[in-house]
């Protein structure tokens, strides 16, 4: 009721001047291209913000407290210094593909926003039947403005470091397509808003279903981003230069901006995919009571919650955990992840199949209807859970098969104890003369 | 600045195996300013060269012109991070080369307040450490320690960092009012700090990972290179000053000394820590046994050891810290040498990063933990 | 190919390792460093935040403190305690203190004798180490270290004092907002 009223007075003021198709299909998505980069510019601004607060403290610290009340206008500071400094473009550079590197970079983040269902009626800019195909495509798009900056940067290290983030980039979004394969086969749809649809319509988190898919997909999620406990192409910038180096001013700010905004898109993703998107039991009453609108704009809150929840968690495991070295980092995406994603691939499969079968022998009822997504009954859901968490064990015992051979294997949590010594104690430093 | 000899192929960057890289003297994981010339087949290391010397103020020389008093705060500078041990060893060189007795009361402080600055040091070591590896958390944590000591220090001495902490035949001020106080309590907070660092990082897959089997050196290298200090202790050889040859209150203390096993990083982590507990004990047990009394001798009008030579050293945090002291019986000293531990720990990089990856250099710096003033002086 | 033996996990600590109980432990404790920041107000031994708002905040600084060096005066006779005679640049390892004396006419028991006392004394705080040598030197507590650290100046020229800076000390700037 609240923003029903203002939606149809704006409708009927603009049907003055344009068409009511032309209203549909043009005014309105530009309206709502106008939201969402604001929210998402907004958005990535502050998760500066927050990182350095939250970082801060885990540290026992305070983070920005200077400029506005509690340091809530200091992204907007940033950005100003950013706009004012020199933009420069070194000599040597190759000066066109330089410009342009970090658009890409930035525009191939922002897309993805596009088809990311933030509630379930009008909340979605383009409800596209191959939704999550296009953000995987586009987001790689992503790694060719790395490569292209660290080339046209001119310089043997920022060369080199833009090579290995890409490398890594690359390996790990093979790590994250093959993770979401398991839970496109529970929704049977690559539509994002029909993904989401399939769990409200199941009542259930696809992350009980697949959680091993939500933890190989969040830890791809984070290699993709270069972040912690991934990030040794970034901060090895010490060593071999990460392939922004040469960027200034507003130029690096942008390749920020990219890192944060591809940071917002994994967590929405994830969200919707796993998480449940937008939906959350009790919200769905609402609708129920017919208040279409106000339960359109409470499930979008509850999509903001959730992705903040993913981004904390994003901060939480930068500020603990310490990096992996470069090798280990290739290790894990090629030899452990990628392997455990096909058994879930495999898994998952075999969950349905145990299912479906179970079904048609018409002694355990499992399923309702397979109209949409799997509709399953409590029966099912219980298989289903239950061969999830199996899943978990049976990856493990694999993975562990497969490694084992691995250097770094039998190191962990082997904690090694110190000895302690009580030597003798020898004479005293002695005076001369005495 | 000196040429740096390491041989490599004339071929470009993208046709030959080797690359030389250059950790220049401006990096944030060199722990000053220190310059390492690293041949690369890849990202192996193959070869390794340090070019020191861009701190090299001229200490010893200066030395030869000041009087022994003088000497003292100069001495602060080298191991800027342990003055209060650095001052230790100058002052009892010249004490014992005088044969001047100091009074019990000063030993005991002495005693609490250097390893009051050994938990500073290892504190700063873990902080710096971690942060290469990437547990930045953890550097604002054991910073937040730190700074608990130094505000004693600031108390006691009047300065935080150079402390010009003691004199020759004591101390120049009694303990201030409340040091029992203030030491009583970081003593009682201190463990579970350390249980909290050790949450982070001991278990930590990434941490094993990134320590375990780095930079091994072995017992007899470590010898014969001359190693001292935790590096020494890491490849599992039973050697502390403190024990060996005591000085100060430590021949009345009660304490072990860790000792590791493999002789790599992750073990030179662990005897660090269990060091910072054993510090924390002889802190316990001489606020026990402090006596009353004076806290420094009476002293000649101008301060002139005999003629001749001595040479006297301490456990510092790096290692052991000598002093070598040659007199003319003049009020200035002929010759003053410092034995760096950390100079000559440094000899044992290249053994130690050959073979590993470019990202594990940084780790094998760490833990040897040097500083550059006491390499340059 | 491992650099050092690890022996093989027992069960527990295969059990540890699959539950990810490394990475848990230290989660939460990093999750309670973020609540605790919000909610402990104890920072020595707790939680809480540790950090002290300079410039808002003046910091507690010991008197011992070694800080800037101030000349002291007689309180009843406004002249100042210093005798001229040296020892304090005589002292300092640095040379940073120079000490001008002059000799005034006075009367001591109806005959006129020459007195020393000093005329300018000037102190290169750029040049100082602050190890307080000068002080213990002094024998009359004139020259003290304060506690004043904030000495910064905008020109070399700046940090050269003269008898009248010392006497007076400076003015520091404080913050109120």
């Amino acid at each position: 009721m609240l923003l029903l009223g203002p939606i149809n007075v704006l409708n009927d003021l603009l049907l003055k001047a344009f068409s009511q198709e032309t209203i549909t299909f043009f005014i309105w998505p530009l309206i709502q291209i106008g939201l969402v980069v604001t929210l998402v510019a907004l958005w990535v601004a502050y998760a500066t913000y927050l990182e350095r607060k939250i970082s801060a403290f885990m540290q026992a610290r305070l983070g920005p407290m200077r400029v506005g009340p509690w340091g809530l206008l200091q992204p907007i500071a940033d950005g100003l210094k950013l706009l004012t400094k020199e933009d420069f473009i070194p000599d040597k550079a190759d000066r066109w593909i330089f410009f342009f590197a970090p658009y890409i970079a930035v525009a191939s983040a922002f897309i993805v926003f596009s088809v990311i269902p933030f509630g379930p009626d009008w909340a979605v800019i383009a409800d596209v039947n191959i939704g999550l195909l296009l953000v995987l495509a586009v987001s790689s798009v992503g790694v060719l403005a790395l490569i292209l900056a660290g080339w046209s940067s001119n310089s043997k290290y920022a060369l080199l470091g833009g090579l290995r983030s890409s490398a890594q980039m690359v390996s790990y979004e093979v790590a994250m397509g093959l993770s979401l394969i398991g839970a496109l086969m529970f929704a049977r749809t690559l539509s994002l808003s029909g993904i989401v649809a399939a769990q409200a319509s199941d009542s259930i988190w696809f992350l009980v279903y697949q959680p091993t898919g939500f933890f190989l997909f969040l830890i791809s999620g984070i290699a993709e981003n270069n972040r912690a406990p991934f990030d040794l192409p970034e901060a090895e910038s010490e060593l071999v230069a990460g392939f922004h180096t040469e960027y200034s001013g507003m130029r690096w700010s942008l390749f920020f901006m990219a890192e944060y905004a591809a940071m917002v898109v994994v967590s929405a993703v994830a969200t919707t995919v796993y998480l449940g998107g937008w939906y959350f039991p009790f919200v769905y009453r609402l609708e129920a009571a017919g208040q279409h609108n106000l339960f359109v704009f409470v499930s979008l809150l509850v999509f903001l919650v959730k992705t903040s929840i993913i981004l904390y968690v994003y901060f939480w495991l930068r500020w603990t955990l310490p990096r992996f070295r470069y090798d280990q980092l290739m290790d894990i995406g090629w030899k452990w992840l990628i392997p455990s994603a096909l058994i879930n691939i495999v898994l998952s499969g075999f969950a349905i199949f145990v299912v479906q079968a179970l079904d048609g022998w018409r002694g355990i009822n499992t399923i309702e209807s397979l109209e949409r997504g799997l509709n399953l009954t409590a029966t099912g859901k219980g298989i289903m859970i239950a061969i999830g968490v199996a899943g978990l064990f049976i990856t493990a015992g694999l993975l562990a098969r497969i490694n084992w051979r691995s250097r770094d294997f039998h190191l962990k949590t082997q904690r090694r104890n110190i000895r302690l010594v009580n030597v003798p104690k020898g004479k005293p430093a002695v005076q001369p003369g005495s | 600045m000196h040429q740096v000899e390491i041989a490599t192929t004339q071929e470009t960057l993208l046709d030959s195996p080797e690359m030389v890289l250059n950790m220049g003297p401006q990096h944030p994981s060199t722990h000053g300013v220190l310059r390492i010339i690293l041949k690369l087949d890849g990202e192996t290391v193959i070869d390794l060269d340090c070019d020191i010397g861009y701190l090299h103020r001229g200490m010893e020389k200066i030395s030869e012109n000041r009087m022994y008093t003088q000497i003292a705060p100069y001495w602060d500078r080298l191991d800027y991070i342990a003055a209060v041990s650095n001052g230790l060893v100058w002052v009892e060189t010249v004490e014992q080369m005088m044969g001047l007795p100091v009074p019990p009361r000063a030993h005991y402080l002495r005693t609490i307040l250097t390893e009051l600055n050994r938990i500073a040091s290892h504190l700063l070591w873990l902080a710096t450490h971690a942060l290469d590896i990437g547990a930045v958390t953890v550097l604002l944590w054991a910073l937040r320690e730190r700074e608990e000591i130094l505000k004693i220090f600031e108390r006691q001495f009047g300065a935080r960092l150079t402390c010009h902490a003691w004199r020759v035949g004591g101390m120049p001020n009694d303990a201030y009012d409340d040091f029992n106080k203030d030491v009583r309590q970081f003593v009682n907070n201190f463990p579970k700090r350390l249980e909290e660092y050790e949450t982070v990082l001991s278990e930590n897959r990434i941490w094993l990972s990134r320590t375990v089997g780095i930079g091994v050196i072995s017992a007899e290298d470590a010898i014969a290179i001359g190693l001292s200090g935790p590096a020494l202790r890491g490849s599992g050889v039973a050697w502390d000053v403190r024990k060996s040859r005591p000085y100060a209150a430590y021949a009345d203390m009660d304490f072990d000394i860790p000792l590791g096993e493999n002789g790599d990083t992750y073990d030179r982590y662990l005897v660090r820590l269990e060091e910072m507990r054993q510090s924390r004990r002889i802190i316990d047990q001489a606020l026990e046994k402090l006596p009353d009394g004076p806290v420094n001798a009476k002293l000649p009008k101008i301060v002139k050891p005999p003629v001749g030579d001595y040479y006297h050293s301490i456990e510092g945090p790096k290692g052991e810290i000598g002093c070598y002291l040659v007199s003319d019986g003049t009020a200035q000293p002929w010759r003053v040498r410092v034995r760096p531990p950390s100079f000559i720990n440094l000899q044992a990089l290249k053994q130690m990063c050959v073979g590993h990856l470019v990202a594990d250099v940084v780790a094998i710096i760490g833990t040897l933990d040097i500083v550059l003033g006491e390499i340059d002086r | 190919m491992p650099l050092v033996k690890t022996p093989k996990p027992t069960f527990a600590q295969k059990l540890k390792r699959f539950f990810m109980i490394d990475f848990i432990k230290g989660l939460t404790l990093t999750l309670k460093y973020n609540l605790g920041a919000l909610t402990d107000k104890d920072a020595v031994a707790g939680k809480g935040i540790y950090t002290e708002q300079y410039p808002k905040v003046r910091p507690d600084v010991a008197p011992r403190f070694h800080g800037a060096p101030r000349l002291n005066m007689d309180p009843e006779t406004h002249d100042t305690l210093c005798i001229a005679c040296n020892l304090c640049a005589i002292a300092c390892p640095e040379d940073c203190i120079d000490v001008i004396p002059m000799d005034v006419e006075i009367i001591v028991a109806g005959k006129p004798r020459k007195k020393k006392v000093l005329d300018e004394f000037i102190f290169d705080t750029s040049r100082c180490m602050f190890c307080a040598l000068c002080q213990e030197a002094c024998p009359t507590s004139c020259l003290e270290l304060t506690q004043d650290f904030e000495l910064a100046t905008y020109s070399r020229a700046g940090f050269v004092w003269n008898r009248e800076m010392l006497e007076q000390g400076r003015e520091t700037v404080k913050y109120t907002s």
